[in-house]
């Protein structure tokens, strides 16, 4: 594996230039404190520190929260026309996290798995991955490495380790090698030797912990708990879905049309984000409701995030420890408190 | 880009109605002409939708068939059934599918098969009953005990008057048909829950395969009635519903704990789906 030490501001002109050649995204600051993946122009601002988790995952650009499937023409007549859209734009996100890099792995084995999703797929392969480490934890919500996203390097076509003045770039893939064309980095002469000086100088602990062994959590949550656990962290929800729109890890959609003026005859049929916090998700056609109260529905998402999806999709866990969801909760609920209630109280029972 | 992809994993195949006949006030029947045969088992459920209106699931009501014909039965229920229930034949519709496990007739057959079908469950159903029918001599016996509110609200009434008649002079086939109450309409069945003749059906643990597709409250009851009659878990089948959006396990919608209820069901074999809670009610 291929390995340079560049000075920053190289690798900063690098990823400046990158962006002029075609659509690279990176996490940009707006406003005061939120930060979004934005396409880099010439002069934007490029940090590899003081990190802030962006608004929306990167994982949005290859499944975005609306995204056309098909087009469809002449809807009245006796042969309709249906024009599928797949989306084979090349793009690079990044400055991805370990914990995102984790969450698009999640994604792409989602979209694989039995009938394969080619609008996800289609930009998946067209997309190269440029990670960055943490080497500390970004604010007090995370909790990346209790759930084994933090040394995640695995889809990461670059890696970046930023240092103090210099940044680490492995390469991990022919895709990386090939955004490195035309440039002349100086080899770092020793990779594993300064990988393991910085191991040893990160953070530990590194963001908040379990208070039990981490490999015991999905058997330890299989339990389900008690409702007084349930009902006291849903107590402020206002199952408005914030959690499910910022979550790296949350695919439910919903599909529908729309139609265009003057003769409503061609529209587009689009998918859209949906989110199991939603009151009316488990609703079916009679008006039963399989998950009527807030409870159940939060007991669903916080067993799917740490149980029912483990096995399926060979993980440890579904949820990547970004803590998005506990960030952006207008109520301020955190899903690391509560599993750390149901820890508790699988362990005292 | 990757071409092993199907760029048609959400684009539907055009069907063109062919008949809508009204069954009860709120429910119509529609047969479609597709393009390819649907090579359906009994049990499964398409995505049927209207360009610009949605798309939503629709159990097929047909038994498996060899050429292109789909038939449906439709509730006007949302913006989607309305529509579709305001179109005529000749119109064109959406489909995609099948989609499901169904059920496997391979390992039903040789076994009584005792149906317990309440409401809208029958329209399901009907296709296993199809498929039954066009190899009965596979079968020592199918009873069929179908229940539903009113007799306005009776599905393919005529069908289930000949299959009764069929079972007078036929000792395999044996209907029992129900309304919970007869609001001053004729009415030539039973008056009671759907529930209540289990108790005079005949069942043998060991052999009876039981199938039950019905609104949530009776799965209860009927699962009830057939523990007491020792029918073990895995002998019961039971046809869940769920708003599936999109057919392929991806959506989440009908996600039952682990379980996908898309692609693992709509039928489950009872005994695995019995400990999970939110599968029935």
């Amino acid at each position: 594996m291929r390995a340079f030490l560049v000075p920053k501001q190289d690798v900063i002109t690098w990823i400046q230039r990158l962006g002029v050649e075609r659509t690279v995204y990176f996490p940009q600051r707006v406003g005061r404190e939120s930060y979004r993946f934005l396409p880099v122009k010439p002069d934007s601002t490029i940090e590899f520190h003081g990190y802030r988790p962006t608004l929306a995952p990167p994982g949005k650009k290859l499944s975005p929260s609306t995204d056309t499937l098909f087009f469809f023409r002449n809807r009245d007549s006796e042969h309709p026309e249906l024009q599928p859209v797949l989306d084979g734009a090349e793009r690079v996100l990044a400055g991805v996290r370990p914990c995102d890099l984790k969450g698009i792995e999640l994604m792409d084995r989602v979209n694989r798995e039995g009938h394969p999703d080619p609008h996800h797929l289609t930009r998946r392969a067209h997309t190269t991955l440029i990670g960055c480490d943490c080497l500390a934890p970004c604010d007090e919500r995370c909790f990346c490495d209790a759930v084994g996203s933090l040394a995640w390097r695995a889809n990461a076509d670059l890696f970046i380790i930023p240092l103090a003045e210099e940044l680490l770039l492995e390469v991990r893939s022919e895709a990386g090698e090939a955004l490195l064309h035309g440039c002349a980095f100086p080899p770092c002469p020793d990779p594993d030797a300064l990988k393991a000086r910085i191991e040893a100088s990160r953070a530990r602990p590194f963001g908040r912990q379990w208070p039990t062994d981490a490999t015991r959590v999905p058997e330890l949550l299989a339990d389900g708990g008690t409702a007084r656990i349930w009902e006291k962290h849903v107590a402020a929800c206002f199952s408005c879905g914030s959690c499910n729109l910022v979550c790296p890890t949350c695919y439910c959609f919903d599909l529908h049309d729309t139609l265009e003026l003057p003769d409503f005859q061609s529209g587009q049929r689009i998918r859209t984000a949906d989110g199991c916090m939603l009151p009316t998700f488990a609703q079916v056609a009679g008006g039963h409701d399989f998950r009527p109260t807030p409870a159940a529905r939060q007991k669903h998402r916080v067993k799917r995030k740490f149980e029912y999806l483990n096995d399926r999709f060979d993980t440890t866990s579904f949820c990547t420890g970004c803590g998005r969801c506990g960030r952006q909760c207008t109520a301020g609920i955190d899903i690391f408190a509560i599993v750390c209630d149901l820890i508790d109280h699988a362990e005292a029972s | 880009m990757n071409t092993a992809l199907d760029p048609t994993l959400y684009l539907p195949q055009l069907a063109r109605i062919l008949k809508i006949t009204p069954m009860t006030a709120r429910e119509k029947f529609f047969q479609l002409e597709l393009q390819r045969p649907l090579n359906h088992r009994p049990g499964q459920f398409v995505m049927l939708s209207r360009l610009g209106v949605g798309e939503a699931p629709i159990s097929i009501t047909c038994g498996p068939r060899a050429d292109n014909l789909l038939e449906m039965v439709i509730r006007d229920a949302g913006s989607l059934t309305h529509a579709l229930h305001a179109l005529q034949p000749g119109q064109t519709l959406g489909v995609r599918g099948p989609f499901g496990s169904g059920f496997d007739l391979e390992s039903m057959t040789g076994h009584p098969l005792v149906l317990i079908v309440g409401g809208l469950g029958l329209v399901p159903m009907r296709s296993l009953i199809q498929a039954v029918l066009a190899r009965l001599d596979q079968f020592p016996s199918l009873t069929i005990i179908s229940g539903c509110r009113t007799p306005a609200e009776e599905l393919f009434r005529e069908e289930m008057r000949a299959l009764e008649r069929l079972g007078e002079i036929h000792g395999k086939i044996r209907v029992i048909r129900l309304v919970d109450r007869t609001d001053h309409l004729p009415w030539d069945g039973r008056v009671g829950l759907v529930t209540a003749p289990v108790a005079e059906v005949t069942l043998d643990p060991a052999r009876t395969l039981v199938a039950l597709c019905g609104p949530p409250v009776m799965y209860k009851f009927a699962l009830l009635e057939l523990k007491s009659r020792s029918i073990p878990d895995d002998h019961i089948f039971v046809d869940l519903e769920r708003r599936m959006k999109c057919g392929v396990g991806k959506c989440g919608h009908c996600q039952i704990n682990q379980l996908t209820c898309c692609q693992a069901g709509p039928v489950f074999r009872y005994d695995r789906i019995a400990q999970l809670p939110e599968a029935l009610l």
